[in-house]
């Protein structure tokens, strides 16, 4: 293996994206929590570039570190919450989490190991968006019609359940 | 020259030469604040009949700003009690660094640009939501009820705003088929966006001032209501921290317009091709800044409900109707 460029930055992005990880385990703070993961989703979009998948790491950013994100901020912030520590595990789970961390661990060292994807594509990065659009709305039409049927269900939910709110409140005054 | 660096050896001279470039674009960048800030002044003082600063620097006023960012770097550097200090530290750098790292993607003319993205225009969209989680960060850690009203406030009101601002460039992506910028504006180099979008450029222009968090969306920051909003309990250099990534989103904000609708570095007629483009590229800009100006000194704040109606109950829709209205007129053409 050479040293690159792409190593180099593979390296630092994967570094940040498991500090966030790490952090976000072992904050006490939930907003704390929620900073730290903002900087694994970011991370984790440069991986995405490195990959040459731009549309998929812009995506990335705009709907988990943007979107997402706030949306968590706000449910935090608005919300009281008691920030006590998670109370200490014994030994016996201890123990048995670090067992449970050796074999994930080394069932995935297995799985990578010999892993082969075939001939490399080399061709990916050119008219990325462009290809990732055709094979949207030519290959994979019904499950995107799905999605967008069932975010519709959603969106109408949400309001349904916002409206009711307002007419208890009313009927409570 | 940056394409050809970009694939280049990794190394030290190398990284020295990207370093040196992001500097001087630092610098233009920061020169550029240090005026914006003073013509802002100036501008706002001539339309309200007063003379703005004339005092330090001459009859123009030209040195007010450098004594101005001279008093912030010397002043004392405060941190509430309560304040929940890493986030209040690290937040100033949350909301600046993305409004410098989105200058990466803006071609300011056909050689000065520093990377050619596919994906330019969603590249810029999706940096600069990132400033929103520094604002609402510095509110929150600042412990102040001002100061959680006013981030919170930025982050709904930059969210909301940039559904249409996306919605109302998806007519142009259309007609270009491309999300690249250079692309966008070789594109225009006949008719300009403006001409061809007009509706878009409406919408697009209403949600931007509204994602700069100017008058009249300054919500965020309404004095009369918050004291500052999200920045009350900064002071001295952190603050200036998020003034800087305010006027430097409206120097991307600026360009973005200008690349979009405005033709980039093409010029108005194509018998005035002899002026190069980098000199039309800065006409345009000045223009739409100066808008953002004479917005700033004409408009009314509008009201927090009023705000959100506006932007999901009248932009959206209109935006909406423009992406199927091109898209029909696209296809139309397309048969002949």
């Amino acid at each position: 293996m050479t040293f690159s460029g792409e190593l180099l930055a593979f390296m630092s992005l994967a570094l940040v994206a498991i500090a966030g990880g790490v952090l976000l385990l072992n904050l006490n703070k939930v907003v704390h929590m929620v900073i730290a993961l903002v900087f694994t989703f970011v991370s984790i979009a440069g991986i995405f570039i490195l990959l040459s998948a731009e549309f998929l790491a812009s995506v990335q950013i705009l709907i988990y570190s943007g979107a997402i994100t706030i949306i968590m901020l706000f449910g935090i912030m608005l919300t009281r919450h008691s920030e006590t520590n998670v109370p200490k595990t014994g030994r016996l789970r201890k123990l048995l989490l670090f067992l449970g961390i050796l074999g994930f661990g080394f069932a995935f060292y297995i799985g990578i190991y010999n892993l082969d994807f075939g001939q490399e594509a080399a061709d990916l990065h050119v008219n990325n968006t462009e290809q990732i659009g055709i094979a949207l709305y030519s290959k994979y039409i019904i499950p995107f019609e799905l999605t967008s049927v069932l975010l519709l269900a959603t969106l109408v939910g949400a309001i349904i359940l916002a409206k009711s709110d307002d007419k208890k409140e009313a009927e409570k005054e | 020259m940056v394409e050809e660096l970009l694939h280049s050896q990794a190394g030290i001279l190398n990284f020295g030469i990207f370093f040196l470039l992001a500097v001087v674009l630092l610098f233009v960048i920061l020169g550029f604040v240090t005026y914006a800030i003073l013509a802002e002044r100036k501008v706002m003082g001539f339309m309200q009949l007063r003379q703005g600063p004339n005092q330090v620097g001459g009859r123009w006023g030209l040195l007010q700003t450098v004594a101005d960012v001279l008093k912030l770097l010397l002043k004392e550097d405060t941190i509430p009690k309560l304040a929940d200090k890493p986030l209040f530290i690290i937040a100033p750098v949350i909301a600046f660094a993305p409004s410098f790292i989105v200058m990466a993607a803006i071609p300011f003319t056909d050689k000065f640009q520093f990377a050619d993205l596919g994906v330019g225009l969603l590249y810029y969209v999706a940096i600069s939501g990132l400033t929103t989680i520094g604002m609402l960060t510095g509110g929150w850690a600042s412990n102040n009820k001002y100061a959680l009203l006013g981030g919170m406030r930025a982050a709904a009101q930059m969210i909301s705003y940039e559904i249409p601002l996306v919605m109302s460039v998806i007519g142009i992506v259309l007609l270009t088929g491309s999300l690249n910028l250079n692309d966008i504006v070789a594109a225009q180099e006949n008719v300009w966006y403006i001409v061809l979008q007009p509706v878009a450029f409406i919408i697009f222009l209403i949600a931007s001032v509204a994602e700069l968090n100017r008058v009249p969306f300054d919500l965020p920051e309404a004095e009369n209501e918050l004291v500052a909003g999200f920045h009350v309990e900064y002071s001295g250099f952190r603050w200036a921290m998020f003034m800087l990534a305010e006027y430097v989103y409206i120097f991307a904000m600026a360009s973005l317009t200008t690349v979009l609708f405005l033709g980039g570095w093409h010029p108005l007629f194509s018998f005035l091709g002899f002026i190069p483009g980098a000199v039309w590229f800065a006409l345009k800009f000045m223009c739409v800044f100066f808008l953002l100006l004479w917005f700033r000194s004409t408009f009314p704040r509008i009201r927090a409900d009023k705000l959100m109606e506006f932007a999901w109950k009248i932009l959206l829709p209109i935006a909406l109707a423009n992406i199927f209205l091109t898209a029909i007129i696209k296809e139309i053409l397309n048969l002949f």
